[in-house]
């Protein structure tokens, strides 16, 4: 297992090369090339902006101030949430199938497997980082200054990977013995979203403790809440939910970690 | 175990032949239990490849030697026993591993050298080696998809053949691809061994085994049925496969009338300057070295010298009673030599067959059926990849079209035609000397 770690590390370039080749694939020949992978998330927060305003004219978003008082706007305080969010789902489900969509490299040459569902996740990070930058044009043009809270960004994001990597690890390897796999997680990601404080504040359902309780056994509720508070909100991150996240991220890569081991030497006659 | 490349040790592997695999939940649920049948390829391989030698591996389709190869290159994993690989390996098992449709020429080189096992820095120091070698400069940064086939075929070529790993794996790379293309990577494994590395290749071609390889593993049924030289390897294979065809030769009545009359003692290959070779450029000069005794005065038996390739077509035949004149040579011990000067046979493996037989030729006295084998190289003076059988001289010239009046439709100007540059040099010659004389 240690020798497998050692593995994954040394294929750095093979890593480097499957991300680039992920991230190009997926814009080769469009015009706007990157620009479209924020196109999505910037599309459904006009959508919700303006079902909210025009539409519910009520916004699911309570206490969205900074300390100073300074209100934050919706569609900031959504984009905020949705880009961390993204993270996380859009690494999640590419990952899923990234072993089994590999099954001609599996034949043919030998290189350490688990950098496969690790590219996944890295080129989610890839586009994270440009929608982030988004987001911090959009914080400084329509919130204002960040304050030193912003320099959890890393580790939040670093919690983010962690967590989604030890799932993928896990997703991957069950997705080859049981093709059903991928769909199921296309919908669980679908009720996961709603699971999780992104349109909506945990104040906004604050008057309900046991369903508080519930949100926030959610992994991605801490690193949710913790990356619009120290994006937008200039607040620090709640660390008990942020520890609690770090508990889980350590399980599910264990878990994840152990069973791809355990079952990666069938994947190329499997897949 | 400095000394070793790559040692198998009680190597098991078995596959699970489903008749009806369930991959999704409903399947799994409703059938409870996969119907399987347990198929087992390798059955206790035990083989040390050692350090800086090649080994071919060969055996009928089924046999396991793919799968043995795979698990060389850890992309199979065995049931029981194990695999230990002393230094970098990288295994060809496929041309263009990994190139990507949407890619460019450009960045499918460095993702397939990069899953070959290459870093970034190594890939682009030869990178240049690499366009020149495949010969589309000019198409680098356009996705392979528009690619014609032959282009993508070379540049997947020119990745394959750039890799340097210490242990090189090679399963039927060769047996794709054109005739230059062949010779090509035969020349690149060539060098490859001369440089020290070691290879091991998976082949149907008994011809690449014999001329590239020491080595020779058969396996059969997923056990080693034999292993040793490649030469005694292959001929036994040859044998086992063959076995038909060589009934049908005179070999069989070897036993019944005259055995034990003359017989083949020693057969050996020279080249231009009489020194013992198995590999000859083309248009250079090849001698057929027989060693035999004999009972008879040696004007008596005929001697026969053929040379195919593994399709049993038959390239060059060698006979004494065509030209050969042994009169006053009384029976004993001699030595008889077959000489091709510019023998014009293009890069491969050849297989070489001698006999002895009466001047009646009704019978055989001894007859080794494709038992030895040389392999020729390119010849750095000729232009590469050259088609065809064999290397003939030809004179391409230009001049104007004849006018009307010159009256003979279409036919080309005398100085046109293609003609033999040497034809003395074509000749076959036959000499004869008693055992023991000093090389010519």
């Amino acid at each position: 297992m240690r020798a497998s770690i050692r593995e994954v590390l040394a294929a750095r370039e093979l890593t480097n090369n499957l991300v680039r080749r992920d991230l190009k694939v997926r814009h080769r020949g469009t015009f706007l090339g990157m620009l479209w992978s924020l196109t999505t998330p910037l599309l459904i927060v006009a959508l919700y902006y303006f079902v909210f305003t025009y539409i519910l004219i009520q916004t699911p978003v309570k206490g969205a101030n900074r300390p100073d008082g300074h209100s934050v706007p919706f569609a900031v305080f959504f984009f905020a949430g949705l880009i961390i969010w993204n993270l996380f789902s859009n690494s999640l489900s590419t990952s899923t199938t990234s072993v089994t969509s590999s099954g001609y490299l599996l034949r043919k040459v030998y290189f350490p497997r688990a950098i496969l569902p690790l590219s996944a996740v890295l080129s989610g990070v890839v586009t994270f980082a440009f929608e982030l930058a988004v987001l911090v044009v959009a914080i400084l043009v329509f919130v204002g200054l960040p304050n030193a809270q912003i320099l959890w960004v890393p580790v939040i994001m670093a919690l983010a990977v962690l967590l989604t990597y030890g799932l993928a690890l896990f997703l991957s390897a069950v997705t080859v013995f049981l093709r059903d796999m991928a769909h199921f997680i296309a919908i669980i990601l679908q009720l996961w979203f709603w699971g999780t404080p992104i349109i909506y504040t945990l104040q906004y359902v604050g008057n309900r403790p046991g369903f508080v309780r519930i949100l926030k056994l959610n992994p991605m509720t801490g690193i949710v809440v913790g990356f619009r508070n120290v994006t937008v909100l200039n607040q620090p991150p709640d660390l008990t939910l942020l520890a609690i996240d770090l508990a889980y991220a350590v399980v599910f890569l264990v878990i994840g970690a152990v069973v791809f081991y355990r079952s990666q030497r069938l994947f190329a006659e499997i897949v | 175990m400095a000394n070793t490349a790559i040692d198998c040790h009680d190597v098991w592997k078995s596959y699970r032949i489903y008749h009806q695999r369930s991959h999704t939940l409903k399947e799994k649920i409703l059938t409870r239990r996969n119907q399987y049948e347990e198929f087992w390829a390798l059955k206790g391989i035990d083989l040390e490849i050692a350090a800086g030698s090649t080994t071919g591996i060969i055996g009928a389709n089924g046999s396991g030697k793919s799968t043995l190869l795979k698990t060389m290159a850890r992309i199979l994993t065995p049931n029981q026993g194990y695999v230990e690989v002393n230094g970098t390996l990288a295994s060809l098992l496929e041309l263009g591993i990994g190139f990507h449709p949407e890619l460019t020429g450009r960045e499918n080189v460095y993702l397939s050298g990069s899953l070959l096992g290459r870093s970034r820095r190594d890939v682009e120091a030869r990178y240049d080696e690499i366009v020149e070698f495949a010969g589309v400069e000019q198409f680098m940064d356009m996705a392979v998809k528009n690619y014609s086939t032959g282009m993508y075929a070379r540049l997947a070529f020119a990745v394959a053949v750039s890799v340097e790993p210490e242990i090189l794996l090679v399963d039927e790379v060769l047996s794709v691809g054109d005739e230059s293309f062949q010779a090509r990577c035969v020349d690149r494994m060539a060098k490859f061994r001369s440089d020290g590395h070691t290879v091991v290749i998976v082949t149907h071609g008994l011809d690449t085994v014999r001329g590239l390889c020491q080595e020779a593993v058969w396996i059969e049924g997923g056990v080693i049925r034999e292993s040793g030289s490649s030469a005694r390897v292959v001929a036994a294979y040859f044998d086992s496969v063959h076995g038909g065809v060589a009934n049908e030769h005179p070999s069989a009545e070897q036993d019944q009338a005259g055995a034990g009359a003359a017989s083949i003692t020693a057969v050996a290959f020279l080249d231009g300057e009489g020194r013992e070779t198995t590999t000859f450029e083309t248009d250079s000069t090849l001698t057929v070295r027989v060693e035999c005794q004999t009972d008879l005065p040696l004007q008596e038996v005929i001697f026969c010298v053929a040379v195919y390739r593994s399709d049993s077509f038959v390239y060059v035949m060698g006979r004494t009673s065509h030209d050969a004149d042994f009169s006053g040579r009384p029976p004993g011990r001699h030595v008889v030599e077959f000489s091709v000067p510019a023998l014009p046979l293009l890069p491969g493996g050849y297989l070489v067959s001698v006999g002895l037989q009466d001047r009646a030729q009704k019978q055989v006295y001894d007859w080794h059926d494709r038992h030895y084998g040389f392999f020729m190289m390119d010849n750095a003076r000729l232009p590469a990849g050259a088609g065809g059988i064999v290397h003939v001289e030809g004179h391409w010239t230009a001049s104007p079209a004849p006018s009307a009046e010159a009256g003979v439709g279409g036919q080309l100007p005398a100085e046109g035609a293609v003609a033999p540059e040497r034809p003395s040099e074509r000749s076959v010659v036959s000499e004869i000397r008693p055992h023991g004389d000093p090389a010519v």
